[in-house]
């Protein structure tokens, strides 16, 4: 009898949750399928009585949006490059070398992380500015690097000092170079956990506003995130291509998200505090 | 070693000891293009915002901001804001982790990863899908709760200043809730399992063991989870500027708010004083916040 009341009690709250979670991500997904007229029915529903692909092809066709897309791929690459670079020098060494700096430098980097980009705005505008990147790709991936060195500094360096040293040690023991060492043992053993830091950095970027929004000013560089803003002054808050291509810049995150899921959750956890 | 013995050392090192202190240099080489870029990111920035608002300008946009009334107003909404969303969020993220643990429950990963999604797409999406779920008219929202009987008529989720807030809030518990939920989830699967046997063979019910054994047990990750969520929803621009810009006429401008609008009409005294507000009051709970898991780091460095 109380088993009954705790599995519907367990069962009802799932429903809730997911009614709470998925409603929006439903409505956003069926509204980009409704024709215009429908989209301002009233009163409204959830589904379309006509579905159609009109707004997808008005995004990808008649906007800005995909040269958009394309800018932030550009980005997003290029800060998850850079990221990586830093941030497995940086990692390798909090995990593998004792110095006396060490812990000064690796609270330095966290504390980066809780630094308000509101507050760093208007210097980095004016410092990219002094780089002559304003409205570039560059411009953008250079200011995104703020957003992804901390946690993805963390996330490597957990991942390398999982990882036995006696591993290394064997290599340098059979004549190899710490080189050798990091090359052929360390870095195939990291690789999940990389790709997953990789993958972090690259949506950090992606779905990154306030920077990208202040250090565009044309199309050239514009990234999607600011884009879709755009959408509602360009055509007086075109709901369906809104929602369109909402759900375009929404499904590459959720399909990589889904692939790593495993090794996001460790990372973040890890990352973040330690469960 | 003797005393003799260590002046030798320093006279002339052992191979050891210069090897150690080659890699003591190879590490500190290491950690140095990061170290620089963050310096150039954060540091040299905090400097410029320091520099300004300490100026002559600076210090008359500081008394230009006090003596408007819209500041104590920007600081309560910022309060306000802040308090809902944290709150909301603790709440939501940790029924969602103890619904995971549930023993009743099948497919836990699955459910989990689920509910993640708010959490992973891009906070400009869901907040333009909000906006449009909040719509007097359209929105699904008002119509719901009307064909509910919850609400009269149809409530200015985004348009009535005295809900506004609220509105926004609850959008950033959306956002907020999957990552406690991830927190609080690893947390609970560290609790002993014989723990909570025990609790329930001297008859403690349900109730009686969250409240003793559950909560207790997971409550350094609360406190790291309500110290993160105050730093995010501190520093969250992107939901209000997106679904209201601020408005309407200013009832949800919050601080991040604030320095974006002064940074759109160029005024960048006023946009480096209210930086260094900022910069402030979440630092400070930043720092505790680093404190608070630095602990924990080093626990897992040794």
């Amino acid at each position: 009898m109380n088993r009954r009341v705790l599995a519907t009690a367990t069962w009802l709250g799932i429903a809730v949750m997911a009614i709470w979670t998925l409603a929006p991500i439903a409505v956003m997904t069926f509204t980009s399928l409704k024709p215009r007229d429908e989209i301002f029915a009233i009163p409204p529903s959830l589904l379309p009585g006509t579905w159609t692909l009109d707004n997808y092809v008005e995004v990808f066709t008649n906007s800005s949006m995909p040269r958009a897309f394309l800018n932030s791929i550009l980005a997003a690459l290029l800060v998850t490059v850079m990221t990586i670079l830093l941030c497995g020098s940086v990692g390798y060494a909090l995990a593998r070398f004792r110095f006396r700096s060490a812990r000064p430098i690796a609270l330095f980097i966290l504390l980066g992380q809780m630094v308000p980009i509101t507050v760093l705005l208007l210097p980095l505008y004016e410092m990219i500015g002094a780089m002559r990147l304003l409205d570039t790709i560059a411009g953008i991936a250079i200011a995104h690097l703020v957003i992804t060195v901390p946690l993805v500094t963390w996330m490597i360096r957990n991942q390398v000092a999982a990882i036995p040293i006696e591993l290394e040690e064997a290599v340098l023991i059979d004549g190899g170079t710490r080189f050798d060492a990091v090359t052929y043992v360390t870095l195939p053993v990291a690789a999940p956990g990389l790709a997953a830091a990789g993958m972090y950095a690259f949506l950090q970027s992606w779905h990154e506003f306030v920077l990208a929004s202040v250090l565009t000013s044309s199309t050239t560089a514009r990234t999607a995130p600011v884009a879709l803003t755009e959408f509602a002054s360009e055509f007086k808050v075109d709901w369906g291509s809104t929602m369109a291509a909402s759900v375009v810049l929404s499904v590459p995150v959720v399909i990589a998200f889904i692939a790593l899921q495993k090794y996001f959750v460790r990372g973040l956890a890890s990352g973040g505090v330690k469960g | 070693m003797t005393a003799a013995g260590a002046a030798a050392t320093v006279a002339h090192p052992t191979p050891a000891a210069r090897a150690a202190r080659g890699r003591r240099r190879t590490g500190l080489a290491l950690t140095l293009p990061a170290v620089i870029v963050m310096a150039g990111l954060t540091v040299v920035p905090v400097v410029a915002v320091l520099q300004r608002a300490i100026s002559g300008d600076g210090r008359a946009a500081f008394g230009r901001l006090v003596a408007s009334p819209d500041f104590v107003r920007v600081l309560l909404n910022t309060a306000v804001w802040t308090v809902v969303a944290v709150v909301g969020a603790l709440v939501v993220g940790h029924a969602a982790a103890l619904l995971m643990h549930s023993r009743y429950l099948r497919l836990a990963g699955f459910w989990r990863g689920l509910f993640m999604i708010p959490w992973i797409i891009p906070n400009v999406v869901g907040a333009t899908v909000w906006k449009w779920n909040f719509s007097v008219d359209y929105g699904l929202v008002n119509h719901w709760l009307l064909q509910a009987g919850l609400i009269a008529e149809p409530v200015g989720w985004l348009s009535d200043p005295s809900v506004v807030l609220i509105a926004l809030a609850v959008v950033q518990v959306w956002f907020t809730a999957p990552f406690i939920m991830l927190m609080v989830s690893a947390a609970l699967t560290s609790i002993p399992e014989e723990r909570v046997e025990a609790a329930r063979m001297d008859g403690a019910g349900g109730l009686a063991v969250l409240r003793y054994i559950i909560l207790p047990a997971i409550r350094t990750t609360t406190g790291l989870a309500a110290l993160l969520m105050v730093v995010w929803a501190l520093n969250s621009f992107t939901i209000i500027w997106v679904a209201t810009g601020g408005g309407p006429a200013g009832a949800s401008t919050i601080l991040p708010i604030l320095i974006y609008q002064a940074f759109q009409t160029g005024d960048a005294a006023m946009v480096s004083a209210v930086a260094l507000i900022q910069l402030v009051v979440s630092m400070v709970f930043a720092v505790i916040y680093v404190r608070a898991v630095r602990g924990d780091m080093e626990e897992a460095a040794s």
